[in-house]
């Protein structure tokens, strides 16, 4: 077995890691439920500052439309099912006494942090993928597929992207979040790796998350300064692909900074490991 | 001459001010059941931690097979392996997927190899259930499972019978002696029982506070040491005065029992004054704790 393989094969023997998909399982059924019982009057609610400047004929909401919304609604949620596993990894180790056992053996200490590390986001991108998969099967069975029209946060206007094209965006949407969201089960990582309780690592991570929200929509000038810095302002790359054109060059921007925060998360977690005693 | 298989040099560890190991030279060789003696806080499993690359060394080194075990962690801990402090699993996993996932990390086991280590220590029937519902004598003999399964030629083993019944310290014991006979495996087993050092052991070192007090073949350093004696004896009053009698023996304690202090050469001598003076002796016992041990060797009875 790789070390990987043993990782993976660990995360997922854990009752904690099902909670994740369960919670997405619940809440993405829940909407759509919601959503399908009340369509006519959210259909209309949806198309009323439409009907304006548009002619509408049929319902607006379809798979697409509806897999956008939920992505809106979960993203800031989703990150706290994250780190329950990422910043689990080496923490719980540490406190259950496994991580001895581990360290004694011949792999070094440089291969079983980067196996973890990749063990997490695996976990990672298998949430987001059942998220985005659960989301557009049963939007699908309910509401069919079309045109997705989303209203961008911030932008002036309105975006349509035809059936076609509503797809593909989507998927890459989904993509894009995965990166998004390793950002946060990073720095869960890393937490973890500095202590040897697993509550801290989990509630510090959603604490600096929450932070750096908030520290990244309160409307003050003189925080504008800190937001290129702040992780969270590179969170919401999965919108900029439902985008009509995609602005790749902001794309590309976003992509790099989150790759570079779990790169530089990564990296302080793996110097904090190889160096550690360890005395639990 | 047998082969040093591990020696630390100067061996040390600093915890803020304070030297939790200071200048530790072992050496253990080939063949070896080493008994690494002292009681709590020692610094016992500190230096196993040292030993087993958990810890950075403040000071010295540790050399396993002749090579340094921090430089050449690889090839040593392929062919090392044990339990520190206490054997901890993956609970939510079964026996023989933690001997599975732990022994995989060495090298491939085949599942006859898990079920050969769960046999020898009597867990074969209970490969499929979760360690969570183990008691911890049964993880106890897990971890020597996990410690034996990659057969290595160097097994530590950190105070392996704590916490475990006297039919579980006897199997622990028992099984010690067989990797040592069966398998030449050279065993490294600290404890802060001199009784279970002396029952296994044939070399050994004794550690307090950190440093080490003395270190050699066990007949050696324990020869002289039976010196104290348990008397069980009636009257008590009676042995008591015959006692005081003679000022070659020194009484110290008496409870239900008499202990005490006298040369091991007249240990018969005493037995035979309390018997020909009309009491009933029931036992007579060598009696020797660590204390006592640590009493004599500070005394400076023992060259270290």
């Amino acid at each position: 077995m790789s070390l990987l393989s043993i990782e993976i094969r660990k995360t997922f023997r854990r009752w904690r890691t099902y909670i994740g998909f369960i919670v997405v399982a619940g809440a993405v059924i829940l909407l759509e439920v919601i959503i399908k019982l009340n369509e006519t009057r959210m259909a209309q609610n949806f198309s009323h500052g439409l009907s304006g400047d548009f002619l509408i004929s049929g319902s607006v909401l379809n798979a697409w439309v509806i897999t956008a919304f939920i992505m809106n609604s979960l993203y800031i949620h989703v990150p706290f099912l994250i780190a329950l596993v990422a910043g689990d990894m080496v923490s719980s180790e540490a406190t259950s006494g496994t991580l001895r056992f581990i360290l004694i053996r011949p792999p070094s200490r440089s291969n079983i942090i980067t196996a973890k590390f990749f063990a997490m986001l695996f976990y990672t991108a298998l949430l987001i993928l059942f998220l985005g998969a659960l989301c557009v099967g049963i939007g699908l069975a309910f509401f069919g597929g079309g045109d997705l029209i989303s209203f961008q946060t911030g932008m002036p206007h309105i975006v349509i992207l035809p059936a076609h094209v509503a797809a593909a965006s989507t998927v890459m949407a989904f993509l894009a979040a995965i990166l998004s969201m390793s950002v946060v089960g990073s720095l869960a990582f890393l937490f973890s790796t500095l202590v040897d309780n697993s509550i801290g690592p989990i509630i510090g991570s959603i604490a600096v998350v929450i932070l750096s929200f908030i520290i990244g929509n309160l409307p003050f000038e003189f925080l504008e300064s800190l937001r290129p810095y702040l992780f969270t302002t590179y969170m919401g790359i999965w919108q900029l692909l439902l985008n009509s054109p995609v602005d790749w060059g902001e794309v590309g921007k976003y992509a790099l900074a989150l790759l570079g925060y779990d790169a530089a998360f990564f990296a302080i977690a793996y110097f904090v490991f190889v160096r550690k005693d360890i005395k639990s | 001459m047998s082969e040093a298989i591990l020696q630390t040099a100067g061996l040390g560890k600093r915890f803020g001010g304070r030297w939790a190991v200071k200048d530790l030279n072992l050496e253990v060789n080939a063949g070896d059941v080493f008994g690494f003696l002292g009681p709590n806080g020692a610094g016992k499993s500190t230096t196993i931690r040292m030993i087993l690359t958990l810890l950075l060394p403040t000071s010295g080194n540790v050399r396993i097979f002749g090579k340094d075990a921090r430089e050449n962690r690889r090839s040593v801990l392929s062919r090392v392996c044990g339990i520190v402090e206490k054997p901890d699993f993956y609970l939510y996993l079964s026996a023989y997927k933690n001997l599975e996932i732990l022994g995989s990390l060495t090298r491939k086991v085949k599942r006859d190899e898990i079920f050969g280590a769960l046999e020898i220590v009597g867990l074969d029937s209970r490969a499929q259930d979760k360690v969570k519902t183990f008691s911890h004598g049964m993880k106890q003999r897990l971890g020597v499972a996990q410690a034996i399964l990659t057969k290595p030629d160097l097994v530590i083993l950190d105070e392996p019978t704590s916490g475990l019944d006297p039919q579980g310290m006897k199997e622990v014991r028992e099984l010690v002696l067989k990797l040592s006979k069966e398998h030449g495996t050279t065993v490294f087993l600290s404890s802060h029982l001199l009784t279970e050092v002396e029952a296994v052991a044939n070399r050994m070192a004794v550690l307090n506070h950190g440093e080490l007090i003395a270190q050699g073949p066990v007949s050696d350093l324990l020869g002289g040491d039976s010196s104290y004696y348990s008397i069980q004896a009636s009257p008590v009053e009676g042995a008591v005065q015959i006692l005081r009698k003679n000022p070659w023996v020194e009484i110290v304690s008496v409870g239900n029992g008499i202990d005490v202090r006298i040369e091991s050469k007249r240990a018969a001598e005493l037995n035979k004054l309390l018997v020909t003076n009309g009491i009933d002796v029931a036992s007579f016992a060598a009696k020797r704790t660590l204390e006592d041990y640590f009493l004599k060797i500070t005394e400076g009875a023992s060259e270290v």
